[in-house]
Formats: structure tokens, sequence, C-alpha cells
């Protein structure tokens, strides 16, 4: 894709807004405020989100669903620090998300963000242990230190005797139960999943929604991407998106 | 990110394309082996030529009509001008030198000698003052005597040979009291030179020694000779040079601006000569196959681009979880610099084993015992050269791979 990214066109930060550490005094894990995000594609100007606001609290499972072309995927790469809003502001854990550099975007996803993705995005040459272990190392850990934490990981999804298998060793199931693994052993704010189950087949999937519930209930967040209401059902809160906006915020129970 | 994760890294990738890396160094490979290889020859030629030329002895030098190098045809037809040596010159030199030990002269022609019906074509025949064979290096016979004074003084028809002829003319049988032909003069063996091999296939052992005054009866006093002296020690080498030089200078009654109209060599000269014609190959030789390194170093670069290409989506995930520009960065040009370091690595086992091929050829053709030896600061110039190399080629790649959108990168199938 070639679109550029428009880079904030203004102090889109309204003057009223609470300083950073306001964000954790409302009691807010996430906090989304206005955010656009505007690709240019040649004279073009494509909003992909149009103003979208947001709280979601520590230990909640939330589902965000939408059609393609919603935004969803964009609202996706901003919850997970991979992109920055063209305006807006996006406040993680009390940290102003959407004015930090390239730098610190990436030393906030290490820490921050644990992602699973659809495809799993394994490194195919690397052992189940290594993979687990790659967020570690980026983050300047010790050795030792990985290798205890990386096998701690993989022992809570149950894969303790398939560390050094590699990804083309393992069944699907057991291969995003490694990309869990590898998302949660930084021990992160919010576990960001695109479309876990896309990729996996029905009892599988379920095996993966069950594990997610397991980790909701160890008081992990959880921020699920989807466009199936299946898989949406097991989150407590549901955001639908639709042409960059949301549509609708429901909680159940 | 620590340099030993990206090393893992880089060679774990390195590894899973086992053919293409090793298609990919070639070029580095070839440029690697052929400097190492070029310079352990050159080296080996060099310690082969000081071997033979100084053992003429270090200590020794001299003064001839005609310069030992000759570079063009103007310049032979004016040293021929030049004054002939002659005997009396080395009188005076032997009076007045007394830095000089040992003072001597030798006079020779090419000829062929005979004995009964056995012929052996271009032999040295030299005529030689009695010390010639203490002058420089000593040589030693393996029968029979030297030439001593009063063979010089009486002009005795005695002849000491070398090796080679008395392989022609006696074989396993006794060459001393035998008599062999110059020329139809008879002259009596007394003695046998030891073996000294060949210098660049030409042989050492292929002469007769004559006392000089024997010699001048048969071919005549109109002839240059060389005078051979040596200095008492190495310090007094310059100072006796000199010393020989000042006498031939007022035997000339040469002026204070006029060139020397002869010529004092050592083996030093030869030396000189030899190295900087040496040293012009070595130049060039290094420049030719930097080239290679370089047509090496593009091959690299367009290979990790591909590799780039192939991996942005791994790329994407390392950003994701956590990765920062300088981690990706870090990680391609460890690996382009690795890639790189491994064919100079085995550049240097590939000039190794063709340095030895080639000093084992070579020793066979110059019938000599020549190595090519393989030196440690070659080994560490070309891993240092192919490393940088592989620096520079990756620095382009790398940096395309660390400025890569991690949402664009993740994105790509």
């Amino acid at each position: 894709m070639s679109a550029d990214a428009v880079p904030p066109s203004a102090p889109a930060v309204p003057p009223s807004a609470p300083p950073a550490a306001a964000a954790e005094a409302d009691g807010s894990l996430i906090r989304a405020e206005d955010l656009w995000r505007t690709y240019v594609m040649g004279a073009e100007e494509i909003h992909a989100l149009r103003g979208v606001s947001f709280t979601i609290a520590p230990n909640e499972y939330v589902a965000v669903m939408g059609p393609s072309g919603s935004g969803k995927s964009t609202l996706m790469n901003l919850i997970g620090c991979l992109d920055t809003p063209s305006r807006g502001r996006y406040v993680l854990r009390g940290k102003v998300v959407s004015e930090m550099n390239d730098n610190e975007l990436a030393a906030i996803r290490n820490r921050e963000i644990g992602f699973v993705f659809q495809t799993f995005n394994l490194l195919p040459r690397a052992t189940a242990l290594h993979n687990v272990e790659l967020p570690l190392v980026y983050a300047g850990i010790p050795k030792d230190e990985r290798m205890e934490r990386a096998r701690r990981a993989l022992a809570m999804v149950d894969l303790a005797d398939r560390m050094t298998h590699k990804p083309n060793e393992l069944s699907g199931g057991q291969r995003q139960r490694v990309a869990v693994a590898r998302a949660l052993v930084m021990g992160p704010a919010i576990l960001l999943a695109d479309e876990p189950t896309g990729n996996l087949d029905t009892v599988t999937g379920e095996e993966i929604m069950r594990l997610f519930e397991k980790l909701h209930a160890e008081g992990n967040t959880i921020i699920l991407v989807t466009h199936e209401k299946d898989v949406a059902d097991h989150a407590q809160r549901t955001i639908h998106i639709r042409d960059g906006k949301i549509e609708s915020d429901e909680k159940r129970r | 990110m620590p340099f030993s994760e990206a090393a893992r890294i880089a060679m774990s990738a390195l590894r899973a394309n086992k053919l293409r890396s090793f298609l990919t160094v070639l070029g580095i490979l070839i440029g690697v082996s052929s400097v190492v290889a070029v310079v352990a020859i050159t080296e080996g030629l060099d310690r082969y030529m000081a071997n033979q030329v100084l053992s003429l002895g270090s200590r020794s030098f001299s003064v001839q009509k005609m310069p030992d190098i000759i570079t063009s045809r103007a310049m032979w037809l004016e040293m021929q001008k030049r004054k002939d040596v002659i005997l009396t010159d080395m009188d005076a030199v032997k009076a007045a030198c007394d830095a000089c030990g040992e003072v001597g002269a030798l006079v020779q022609v090419t000829r062929t000698v005979k004995h009964g019906r056995a012929k052996q074509p271009d032999v040295q025949v030299m005529g030689i003052t009695e010390n010639f064979s203490r002058i420089g290096s000593v040589r030693d016979l393996i029968s029979g005597r030297q030439l001593i004074a009063d063979d010089v003084d009486t002009a005795r028809p005695v002849a000491v040979i070398g090796a080679d002829v008395m392989d022609a003319f006696f074989g396993e049988t006794e060459p001393l009291g035998k008599t062999i032909l110059l020329d139809n003069h008879e002259v009596r063996v007394v003695g046998v030179a030891d073996r000294k091999g060949k210098i660049f296939g030409e042989s050492q052992d292929n002469f007769v020694w004559l006392p000089i005054t024997t010699w001048r009866k048969f071919y005549g006093t109109r002839r240059s000779i060389i005078i051979q002296a040596e200095a008492r020690t190495m310090d007094l080498m310059d100072t006796a040079q000199d010393q020989a030089r000042v006498v031939m200078r007022a035997r000339h009654h040469l002026g204070f601006a006029k060139p020397d109209d002869f010529s004092i060599e050592t083996g030093e000269t030869v030396m000189d000569f030899w190295q900087s014609a040496t040293r012009g190959i070595y130049v060039v030789t290094i420049v030719v196959t930097a080239m290679s390194l370089i047509i090496g170093g593009v091959v690299v670069m367009n290979i990790m681009l591909v590799s780039v290409t192939e991996r942005i989506r791994e790329i994407g995930v390392r950003k994701a979880l956590g990765a920062r520009r300088r981690d990706i960065l870090r990680q391609f040009l460890v690996e382009s610099v690795l890639l790189s370091a491994l064919g100079g690595a085995l550049g240097i086992v590939g000039a190794t084993a063709f340095s030895m091929a080639l000093a084992a050829v070579l020793g066979g053709i110059m019938s000599a015992d020549f190595s090519a030896p393989v030196r440690l600061w070659a080994v560490s110039l070309a891993l240092f050269v192919s490393s940088l190399v592989g620096l520079v080629a990756g620095i382009y790649p790398a940096s395309r791979a660390a400025s890569l959108d991690p949402v664009v990168a993740l994105r790509n199938e």
C-alpha cells in the first residue's frame, strides 16, 4: 500500500485534556480520545477513522467487530501502537502513545502489547522456546532469565513438552498457543488478538477461545478483533465499528 | 539486542540458504584467495631470491666494467665504451683497501668443453685467483683440492670442475687426474666442487675453474676482469666499497663531477632490482583483485536486498514484538558482514591450497625448495577487507529493512 500517513495537522489535544497521570486516576487502562487516521491516496484523502473515543478498564475482555473496510484494522494498529493517529490522543497505562517516536513505540509494543495474529507469525526456523524468547531479547533481558521466563510462559499454555519443536512440527492450535505464550511473556498491559481463530478449525478455535477465557480469569486484559459473531460472543463487551466510527458499544453480564 | 543474538540470527539465515550463501560469496572468495595467494607467492619468490642471490655473500662486492642490470640497448652500448677493468686495478684495490679482507679476480667465457668424444656445451670457463672460493660464500669441494697460489703463479694447466661437468664426462668414475680439453688446451682435473642446484632453471654447477694466469694464456689478456672483494666485517661494507671506488676513480682520472665509469655490485643490487620489480607486480595484482572484491560486494548487496524482501513479514513481526530500527539494522548488517567474512575465510583456505600447489609446481620447475607462506597479516587483512565489503554492501539493504513501516510489513504476504 502506497498510502502516506498524514502527520497530525494541528495540536488535536483539547486544552481541557487531563494530564497523563490522570488517565490512571479514572481507573482506565486505555483511553482513546477522538482518534482520526487519514491516508492520502494521490489527491484524495481517505479517513479510515473519523473520531473514535472509548476507554477500556483493566481486566476487561473486549471484542472489536466490523465488516472489512470499516476501519477495524486501522483501530487495531493504533491500539497496538504499530501506528499513531493523525489526530486525537491515545493513552495507554498512563502513557501518551499518540506523541511517541519510533523507538518509544517499539519499546511500548515490547512491554505493553501482546500480539496474537491470525497467521500466528512465528519464525519458522526457530524453536517454540526461541520464538517465545524473542520479545525478551528485544527488551535486553539476560539469557538465563529469558530462558526461565520463556519456559514458564510455554508451561502456562500447556506446551512445556513442545519447547524444542519448530513451528512446522506443531499443529495449528499448538502454534497459536506458542504465539499466545510469546504475547504474554513480557507481562503486557493488553493481549491484542487479531482474528486468532481465523486459520483454525472450529474445535481448535474453541480450544484457543477457552485459553483466552482462562487468561481473562487470571486478570489479563484482552482485546479481540474479529468479524465472527461466535468469537465476539466470548467477550464481555463488543465495540462495533462502521465507516470509521463506533456504531455501538455494548456490555453484557 | 546483543551482538551475539544478531550473529545467531544471521547464522541461521545463512544456513537456511546454504547454496545461495555460497554462490553469493564466490566473488569475495575468489578475490580474497587471489590476493592472499599472490602475496604468498611473491613473498616466497622474494625469499628464494634472497637465499640464492645473497648466497653470493653479504660481505662481498665486485668491481666490474658492466653493471649487473642493464635495462636498455642504449645503456648497454654506453657501458661498452667504459674502460676495461684490468689485473693491475685489482692489485691497486688490494693495496689501498684496508677495509677489505680478501681481494681477488675472475674472468670468464662460455665454451664447449670436451673429454675424449664427450662434449659439454655452455660451460662457464672461469679464470680465478686462488682466493676466489673463499670470497663471499665458501664453495667447498667434494673431492680433490682447491686451486692454490702456486697454480696461479706458475700458470699451471689444472682445473676444478663443477658437478655438471663431472656428470657429463666421468659419471661414476674417478675424475681426479683426468684430462679435459678447453679449445684444444689440455688441463688436468684436480678438484670437484659441491653441487649447488639451479637458480630459475639455470644450473650453478656447469663450470670449470682455471688459475687466472692459465686462463689468460688460453683466451688472451684483453678481456675485462671482475674484481671480487670482501669487507672484513659487515660494518665495513660501505667503507670497503668507498675505498675501492676511490682507487678506481683515481686510476681512471675521473674529475669530481664525473660519474663512475665502472660498476660496484653487491647481492643487494640484484635484490633491490628484484624487489622493485615484484613490488610493481604486487600493486597491480592487488588492484586487479580488488576489482573482484567490488564485484563481490555488489553481489552481496544484491542478495541482501533479496533477503530483506523475502523477510519483510519477519521484519514486521520483529517490530511488533518490540524490535527498534537499530535492532533490525544491526541484524542485517551482521548478516551481510558475516556472509562476506565467510567468503573471506573460505578465500584464505582456497589461497592456502592454491599457493601450496603453485609452490610445488614452481619448486619443480626451479628444482629447488620453494615455499609460499600464507602470512598472518595477509589473512587478517583479507578478513578485514571482506568484512568491510560486507559492511558497505549491507548498509543500504539493512537501512531499508530498518525503516519498514510495521503495519505495511505485517500485511506483506
